[in-house]
């Protein structure tokens, strides 16, 4: 299945590949940052025609397992602010009752209310965060992921009480001094702007998948393009029965998960 | 004109002085968060929203509701609009202010205007504001600039007035669905919260209104007249009787009944209500200061409240109840922001005081 | 003899190809860490544009292709002759590779550029 999900890609990306020859990259000095590599789609990218997704098989997910969390907040040098008013994050284990407060509880089992689930922003079709935000800060992409661009954000916080998943985190002080690990790959934020999950966009130009997806020992992750009805995603999508956070808002989440 | 303000007894100046002092102390307050960042206010992950937010809340109200007196065009009112415009232009100040002291990044703030984006209501209602902020000043001034020269105002500033009714209607329903938009409300808090909005903000606005000329009147003895007060009066009553009702209607559909400070709120507000509706104690001025001071009160602790109790106005996302407590920095701001918008608003009243005295005399 | 010719030519070119792209995939596949392909021109000689240009420019150049890159995902660069750059500050780090480049100048302008309180300076690594 992984094999398949690489073919997906490398189909994706072959084009840019030989478009993007001339493009700069590799021999930057060791000393640089967010390394120039060939970016994957060096064309302007057509709107709509992908959305990305995820889908969470919540079976394979082991209890107590961090790894994706660890990967992806390293990756993106997500401070780690150990009081509970500052916390930042952008993926995280919560439980039933949290993550999906308005299913059914009667029709879950006891193990199913007593496991945590993973959450992060589920990157909305219908997405109320960029619909509130003043400046358009927070903004939809040509492929389905909701961004958050940091050079623009005021810092309002108004799109934190519109997402209903509680997805967005705002720097209440300089990030740098909680930055366990700093990796040089990918800038930090500043004091005072709100971020979030971006669903990896900066490893997608690579040609990567996500963090989280590619560090999950169980592979319970899988991601692709939910416009392409020969995904892996959408493929499992078609023959497991999957939910998704407070469908009824009318969010349309891009995140699904099977339980 | 401006020099006016710069006269005026010993009480004069030591209030503008304590004024100064606090706005001074809101100064170093503000100069520490945006050196340290909004950790050193009391908000957080889940209570994103605090005192600052509720001072804009009322704020944004006060100012809008002063559109009245413009729209009501009574004779017995004309001595009032020039007060109302300023009050509405001090409000409105404020409550931009604390639009910005609530931001992360306020030296972005043109962002809004750089890269707009119509679909959010935020960027309506700051729109709107500044609009209003404009067209209020101007028009006061102009007016009192004309009473001055004992001519009437000139013809615009007719249209300046006019300009401003469909704006602080604008800043009304922007405000009101802002929060109402919040998905985690149903429809039914969500039309309760806009109604109860723009009703608890007539009813505070009015009740300040009346409060500003009663100390104008006892300071500098500028009188605009008992039957304006009455008017006031009963704009205040009427939309005090809707807030008190809709609040209680909440109190019995969601949990506000968990919160005492809310509890002081209606109580206060039923209180002030009662004494304004009985016509014997509307008439008597020490019942109408109590009832006043009681609306404006019940109104901004309940403005103040709904988001100290963090789960009801604005519920954190996971359905936790997040505590929340303003540190002293924030109170501080607060305090500086206020006294800031006081101090122009007693400003401009002592230049309206100055004029009308020449004219007078 | 001229068709043997094209013939050489043409398995040449299928097998160069071939083997490209399996290099790449697995490349790509296996170790996920490395960029997709090493190949690149950066090329000193070559600028994105004038000198004088980039001097009283930068900043502009610099806003429109973060704005380019993180709205419209368009993040190649096409100079006056026609060479491609990667819209990133890597680029221009990678020829620039003095690392007080930007801050020498800046500090004597006494200009505080906001860029480096998220990309990491050139100063702040090894
Ligand atoms: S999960 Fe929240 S932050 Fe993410 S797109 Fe949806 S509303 Fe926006
Ligand atoms: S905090 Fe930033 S991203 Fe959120 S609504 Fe305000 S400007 Fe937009």
């Amino acid at each position: 299945m992984m094999n398949e999900q690489r073919r997906e890609f490398i189909k994706k990306t072959a084009l840019g590949v030989f478009v993007g020859l001339g493009a700069a990259s590799g021999l930057v000095p060791a000393f640089s940052l967010e390394k120039t590599a060939l970016p994957v789609w060096d064309e302007k990218p057509v709107p709509g025609k992908i959305r990305w997704g995820m889908l969470i098989d919540t079976r394979k997910c082991k209890e107590g397992c961090q790894q994706c969390v660890a990967a992806c907040h390293h990756e993106h040098n997500v401070p780690a602010f150990k009081n509970r008013r500052e916390e930042i994050r952008w993926i995280w284990k919560n439980s039933y009752k949290n993550v999906f407060p308005t299913a059914d509880n009667a029709g879950a089992s006891k193990e199913i209310q007593s496991r945590t689930f993973l959450s992060l922003c589920n990157h909305c079709a219908d997405s109320p965060c960029t619909q509130i935000c003043p400046t358009g800060a927070t903004f939809k992409r040509w492929d389905g992921i909701v961004e958050i661009d940091y050079h623009r954000c005021i810092g309002c916080r108004f799109c934190m009480p519109a997402c209903p998943y509680g997805s967005l985190s705002f720097n209440w002080q300089d990030p740098r001094t909680a930055i366990v690990d700093p990796v040089t790959a990918y800038p930090t934020r500043e004091q005072g702007v709100v971020e979030k999950c971006n669903f990896c966009s900066d490893r997608l130009i690579k040609g990567l998948q996500p963090a989280c997806v590619e560090v999950c020992p169980e592979q319970a992750l899988v991601f692709g393009d939910l416009n392409d009805p020969a995904s892996d995603i959408r493929v499992l999508l078609e023959s497991n029965v999957t939910m998704q956070r407070k469908p009824e808002l009318g969010t349309k989440p891009s995140v699904f998960y099977i339980i | 004109m401006i020099e006016k303000a710069l006269k005026g007894n010993r009480s004069y100046w030591i209030w503008t002085l304590f004024l100064g002092a606090l706005v001074a102390s809101g100064l170093s307050a503000y100069y520490q968060q945006r050196w340290l960042g909004l950790t050193v206010t009391g908000m957080g992950r889940e209570a994103s929203w605090g005192l600052y937010t509720a001072q804009f809340t009322f704020l944004v109200g006060v100012a809008a509701s002063a559109v009245m007196v413009t729209l009501l065009h009574q004779k017995e009112l004309t001595k009032t609009v020039i007060i109302a415009l300023f009050m509405a232009a001090s409000a409105t100040l404020m409550s931009i202010l604390f639009a910005v002291a609530d931001m992360g990044k306020p030296d972005r703030l043109l962002n809004i205007i750089f890269y707009t984006n119509p679909r959010s209501l935020v960027f309506w209602d700051l729109l709107f504001l500044s609009g209003y902020l404009a067209t209020t000043l101007t028009a006061g001034w102009a007016m009192l600039g004309a009473e001055k020269k004992g001519v009437p105002p000139p013809a615009w500033v007719k249209s300046l007035l006019n300009l401003s009714i469909p704006l602080a209607v604008g800043i009304f329903f922007a405000t009101a669905f802002l929060y109402g938009g919040l998905p985690d409300l149903s429809l039914w808090v969500t039309g309760v919260l806009a109604l109860r909005f723009i009703a608890s903000a007539f009813a505070a606005g009015m009740a300040l209104l009346i409060l500003v000329t009663l100390i104008v009147k006892k300071t500098k003895g500028l009188d605009t007249g008992k039957e304006a007060r009455e008017k006031l009066a009963m704009v205040a009553t009427y939309a005090g009787v809707a807030n008190v009702l809709l609040l209680g209607v909440q109190f019995f559909t969601t949990f506000y009944g968990n919160a005492p400070l809310l509890w002081f709120s209606l109580i206060a507000g039923v209180v002030s209500v009662a004494i304004l509706l009985i016509p014997a104690s509307r008439k008597s001025q020490q019942w109408l200061v109590a009832a006043c001071t009681a609306l404006v009160l019940s109104v901004w602790v309940d403005k103040s409240a709904g988001l100290l109790i963090g789960g009801e106005l604005f519920p954190a996302p996971l359905g936790s109840i997040v505590t929340y407590a303003p540190t002293s920095t924030e109170m501080f701001v607060v305090a500086g922001i206020w006294s800031f918008g006081s101090l122009l608003f007693t400003a401009l009243l002592k230049v309206v005081v100055a004029v009308k005295a020449e004219h007078r005399g | 003899m001229k068709s043997r010719k094209l013939l050489w030519l043409v398995t040449f070119a299928a097998i160069s190809l071939f083997a490209a792209f399996y290099l790449f995939s697995n490349g790509e596949a296996e170790t996920p860490q490395k960029p997709l392909a090493r190949v690149s021109v950066v090329d000193s000689t070559k600028c994105i544009a004038p000198k004088e240009f980039m001097r009283a420019n930068h900043m502009q150049v610099l806003h429109g292709w973060e704005r380019s890159v993180v709205r419209d995902g368009d993040r190649v660069h096409i100079a006056s002759n026609g060479s491609r750059f990667q819209k990133s500050l890597g680029t221009c780090l990678g020829c620039h590779n003095n690392r007080l480049f930007c801050f020498s100048c800046h500090s004597y302008a006494n200009v505080k550029p906001k860029c480096w309180n998220c990309h990491l300076s050139p100063m702040e690594t090894q």
